[in-house]
């Protein structure tokens, strides 16, 4: 029996990896032993997943200006006042949506369209519009090229995305068959990467900024079909909370700092004084852009820079009653969801719900 | 002691207990997943496998089938790129084991290329052959050439015996006879398994090509269908993948076994 040892070792070992894999740090239990600062009480703990993009990058530079302390155990005046414990988790977008389908955060930010998908499955409360795409995300084909000539021609991007959103609406506006404008899929960053390079079977690419400004720039002759300008305030980047975690304790007042960091940071932006370092903070966090690129992204990825701006989104009729069907219509016909997901305006039974009661000014509690 | 010989009802009653320990590994992380979102898609049951397998085999609105679709684009791309990189790398090695002049030319480039991975040149690659089929075929093909074409060199050059080769030649056989003959008769196991060993690295770069630029096949819709948490398509996949990997060496080792079967197991 002794030759039976190490196998038995090795499956029981398997089994326990199996059951004990790392507990989550979203758990408020255990922040217990975490809090470093030590102060009064111990700190429920939050995780918010973000990606470089304009009006999310605005969380790497709270972080970085000390307004919050994205290290679990560590927090800053924000997190004091709230009387939370923020983790700040940077990922690319793709693995951020991943994070939140997984239960592995809290928060993440995403747009409108993406948190459709992940709601089936987790309940989903949007607290926060940052910021809506009116020219940061664009078809650009080569010099020759018009809508026209792009008829039967692909253009690449990613599928399944908001670039096939707005490609397909734009194709729409214009009155066009969205059969005949084939939409083929691959990497954003590649795609411009293939244009920029001047490669002959890539005459047309969908793709977001940073890939617009880069592209146009790089590509001589290369210039802009449609873009999102056409259809402002349909493609919403924002924070969302799972339902479980806003329910826990503490959840609340989460949401509450994280409204305050990015307000705080909006006020920063809009001071004359401070207006130009916070841009090249934010450039910082998005692909390295200077001072004069920044500018020029926050044209085309327009900021929901006060609470009044974001609360006459949520509750605007269009978004309510056009917007939001159409990106489910969207979703369901291209299979990005099996079903519909509920959508609901301050409706705590829907799967999607958008809520405003948290958009508050900064300097209130 | 080691080496201790088991009988095969025990073998066979380790692996069910191996393979049995690993769907429990699973059940027991879904389990987990399921307490933390009792609706979670991530980590589906085992028995979900039935609705990521009718998501695969339901025809679309164009007709098409992506499990067919899939499977015909990845493995297209991954036997024309094994054969053009296997034939190239033959070539090569061989001349290399056979010409001390052609070794000493090609070692410093191919040594060196064969310890950068191509998902590191992923770019490099599009600017050289784009984003299409002749993009996919060379990366797996130049992914197995440089380290496959290092193996068979040495094999040529070590594995072979001066004598056999002063022999050959005493018996008056020709500069050609002697490669073909002596050399490559040798080596052709070795090769077999040095194949065998390079499919699995081949299937990791094209997979992670697929999945920047594929259109269509198994990396491609792997990472599609996991942005949008469907993971039950994600999984067949992988038990696809896995499925096939073991089908292709077993099928290499049985072929190595019936082509030379003086080599032993």
């Amino acid at each position: 029996m002794r030759s039976f040892y190490p196998f038995l070792l090795i499956a029981a070992t398997i089994m326990t990896i199996g059951c004990n894999s790392r507990s989550t740090t979203t758990d408020p239990a255990s922040s217990d032993t975490k809090n470093a600062k030590g102060d009064a009480g111990v700190k429920p703990v939050f995780s918010l997943a973000w990606s470089e993009y304009p009006s999310w990058s605005v969380f790497g530079v709270a972080h970085e200006k000390g307004l919050i302390d994205g290290d679990e155990g560590k927090t800053g005046p924000v997190e004091d006042k709230w009387g939370v414990d923020i983790v700040l988790k940077e990922a690319d977008y793709d693995t951020c949506l991943a994070y939140y389908g997984a239960s592995e955060t809290d928060a993440v930010c995403m747009t409108n369209m993406d948190t459709l998908a992940p709601s089936l499955s987790r309940s989903s409360v949007a607290f926060l519009p940052t910021s809506t795409s009116v020219g940061a995300d664009a078809c650009i084909a080569t010099d020759t090229a018009d809508l026209a000539s792009l008829q039967g021609k692909p253009t690449y991007g990613l599928e399944m995305s908001v670039s096939q959103y707005c490609f397909e609406r734009n194709l729409e506006l214009q009155g066009k068959t969205i059969a005949d404008f084939p939409f083929k899929n691959m990497d954003p960053g590649a795609a411009a990467q293939a244009m920029q390079t001047g490669q002959a079977d890539i005459q047309s690419i969908m793709v977001w900024n940073p890939f617009v400004m880069q592209t146009l720039r790089t590509r001589d002759g290369a210039k802009v079909i449609f873009d999102s300008s056409t259809i402002p305030e349909e493609i919403i980047d924002m924070v969302v909370i799972g339902k479980d975690a806003l329910a826990r304790e503490g959840g609340d007042a989460f949401v509450g700092a994280v409204v305050d960091t990015f307000y705080q940071i909006n006020a920063m932006m809009a001071d004359p004084k401070t207006a130009d370092e916070t841009l090249v903070d934010i450039g910082k966090k998005f692909s390295s852009l200077s001072l004069e690129d920044m500018k020029q992204v926050v044209q085309q990825t327009r900021f929901y820079a006060t609470p009044q701006a974001a609360i006459d989104l949520f509750n605007g009729e269009t978004f309510q009653t056009k917007t939001m069907p159409q990106v489910v219509e969207f979703c369901e016909s291209h299979g990005i969801v099996a079903s519909k997901p509920t959508i609901g305006f301050d409706d705590a039974d829907a799967q999607v719900n958008f809520v405003t009661k948290y958009l508050k000014p900064a300097t209130s509690k | 002691m080691i080496r201790q010989p088991v009988s095969t009802g025990t073998r066979w009653i380790l692996s069910a207990i191996a393979i049995g320990a690993m769907f429990m590994a699973y059940e027991a992380i879904s389990f987990r997943q399921t307490q933390k979102n009792p609706k979670q898609t991530v980590v589906p049951g085992v028995t979900s496998i039935t609705t990521g397998w009718q998501k695969l085999t339901t025809p679309n609105k164009r007709g098409e089938t992506w499990l067919v679709e899939d499977v015909k684009a990845t493995y297209g791309r991954l036997f024309l790129g094994l054969g053009l990189g296997i034939g190239l790398s033959i070539v090569v090695g061989v001349a290399m084991g056979a010409y001390p002049w052609i070794e000493a030319l090609l070692v410093p480039p191919i040594a060196f290329f064969a310890k950068i991975p191509p998902t590191a040149m992923l770019a490099v690659y599009f600017v050289l052959f784009g984003t299409k089929l002749e993009m996919f075929v060379a990366m797996v093909g130049f992914s197995v050439f440089f380290t496959l074409a290092q193996s068979i060199y040495q094999a040529a050059k070590k594995d072979v015996s001066d004598d056999g080769v002063h022999k050959a030649y005493s018996l008056g056989a020709s500069s050609g006879e002697v490669i073909y003959e002596v050399l490559w008769k040798q080596i052709l196991p070795r090769v077999i398994e040095s194949i065998r060993l390079q499919i699995g690295p081949a299937m990791v770069f094209l997979i992670a090509a697929e999945y920047v630029v594929g259109d269509v096949g198994i990396g491609y819709r792997i990472r599609i269908q996991s942005r949008i948490l469907n993971m039950d398509v994600v999984y067949i996949y992988l038990i696809l993948l896995g499925a096939s990997g073991l089908a292709m060496e077993w099928a290499l080792t049985r072929f190595r076994r019936w082509l030379c079967p003086w080599f032993g197991e």
